[in-house]
């Protein structure tokens, strides 16, 4: 049985057996020949029209046509634009509020960029206004003969109960002097109390420590400038029977007898009376006076540096 | 495919194209605009096959073309390839797939934006690489951002069809 059963099954195995073709599927094969061809079809047809597109550009039945399509095409265009304009609208609106922040917010910072600007401006003008005045002051017939000027920005300025002083931008190194009397284009702003190499600090006029031997030029009467407690500049000494009026005009009053020097040259303006009054308690007139030097806005001032020693 | 369905994607296509030219082509989004074409002619493509593709990318070019006043048959070409393939897509690997409308617009965006700029350069017209790669990756999200409401507005209006109404050389199993 076992040997027949082989045999058999050689037989078969050793039979050429024809294997069938294998089914198509007629429908698919169609439509993928189908699909295939409308490709081909379609890409041909977009290329033919491409290129007669760029033959004829402007002009032929292609221009034509398409001219007529878009004429066709325009109202529906046109509808679907008035469709989509309020959405349009709303976005341009609500787009219009973002940018209207972020350009606030621009324009914030350019507001203050300006402003910083114009500070910078403002104080470039002061300081050349003042630099002007210092330059007419240097050329001009009052400027006290036998000095030379040394003009130095102002850096830094303290007005406490304790002290008014300045530190300015030249020192030791620009041959700057303790005790150098420093005025502004309009007059008198104080003296030099401190030298470092590069920098200086000038004891104000208004401080209590300073004390400037004046005369008043309408009258000719003398005394000295210093603060008064109360901060307020008075010109001290001056006895009763001389004649001291509002308005005059006071000015530095120098060395009178070279034996006997003066820190100030003669005749740097200080101050204009702005008060002047006897009474019988005091031995003095009270005399006021404004300064002309405004000693809370200096840029820029000058130290004045004898050239001689005329001193002694 | 029924005639009846024809109609509707011819005036799916109609519509979207026209919306595409006079609404959507003007915004800009980072250099980029959503393309709402496309996005319709991949959810056709996808529940209709590559015939249907092909033809509605054919004629939805030729509109834009024609309203855009454009050389005839450029965008034709390129939206005829695209519906082409995203059509075979369909029929065979991304049918019944949930994320199939999302991949496709993904690459189809890229495809087509990389082929309008390839047909314009061999054209010899202009043709802003740096502009079109930059603006790819906005073009694309803005895309797929359109493509959940359009393609569940086209999968609304044409039934998905049964596998054996599918035209497929692929046959999946299971």
């Amino acid at each position: 049985m076992a040997t027949r059963g082989r045999s058999a099954r050689s037989a078969a195995l050793a039979q050429s057996v024809q294997r069938s073709k294998p089914t198509p599927y007629p429908s698919k094969v169609r439509s993928a020949l189908v699909r295939r061809a409308v490709l081909v079809g379609l890409v041909l047809v977009s290329l033919t029209l491409l290129t007669i597109s760029f033959r004829s550009p402007t002009s032929g039945a292609l221009h034509d046509i398409q001219g007529v399509g878009s004429s066709v095409l325009r109202p529906f265009q046109i509808a679907a634009s008035r469709v989509a304009q309020p959405f349009r609208d709303a976005y341009d609106y609500f787009d219009g509020l973002a940018k209207a922040k972020s350009e606030n917010a621009k324009l914030r910072q350019e507001v203050q960029s300006l402003r910083s600007q114009q500070l910078i401006s403002l104080e470039k003008a002061q300081q050349e206004e003042q630099l002007a005045k210092l330059l007419r002051y240097h050329d001009g017939p009052t400027f006290p003969k036998g000095y030379r000027a040394v003009t130095a920005r102002v850096i830094s300025a303290s007005a406490n109960p304790f002290a008014r002083s300045l530190v300015i931008t030249a020192g030791s190194s620009a041959g700057i002097r303790r005790d150098s009397p420093v005025v502004s284009g309009d007059g008198l702003v104080g003296i030099v109390s401190n030298v470092f190499p590069t920098t200086a600090v000038v004891t104000l006029l208004s401080d209590s420590q300073t004390v400037v031997p004046a005369v008043d030029l309408q009258t000719n009467a003398r005394g000295t400038v210093h603060p008064s407690s109360a901060g307020q500049l008075i010109l001290d000494y001056v006895s009763k029977q001389l004649p001291v009026n509002v308005g005059d005009e006071l000015v530095t009053l120098g060395t009178i007898d070279p034996r006997y020097p003066d820190l100030y040259p003669h005749g740097i303006a200080i101050g204009r009376v702005t008060y002047a009054h006897a009474t019988d308690t005091s031995s003095f007139l009270q005399v006021e006076l404004q300064p002309f030097a405004n000693l809370s806005s200096l840029q820029a001032v000058s130290v004045l540096l004898a050239t001689k020693k005329h001193h002694k | 495919m029924s005639s009846w369905d024809g109609v509707k994607i011819a005036v799916l296509l109609f519509v979207a194209a026209v919306a595409q030219v006079s609404i959507f082509a003007q915004i800009d989004v980072f250099g980029a605009a959503p393309d709402l074409l496309l996005v319709t002619l991949v959810g056709i493509s996808l529940l209709r096959g590559s015939a249907a593709g092909a033809v509605g990318g054919f004629f939805a070019g030729l509109i834009v073309d024609t309203a855009t006043l454009q050389a005839l048959g450029l965008t034709s070409l390129v939206l005829t390839l695209a519906g082409f393939w995203i059509g075979r897509y369909g029929e065979t690997t991304g049918r019944d797939r949930a994320h199939a409308p999302y991949l496709s617009i993904a690459v189809v965006t890229v495809l087509f934006q990389v082929g309008l700029l390839v047909v314009h350069f061999v054209l010899g017209e202009s043709a802003p690489g740096g502009a079109v790669f930059a603006s790819l990756v906005p073009a694309v999200i803005l895309n797929l951002i359109v493509t959940g409401p359009v393609y569940w507005l086209v999968r609304r209006l044409l039934r998905p069809l049964e596998r054996t109404e599918l035209s497929a050389e692929v046959q999946l199993l299971g």
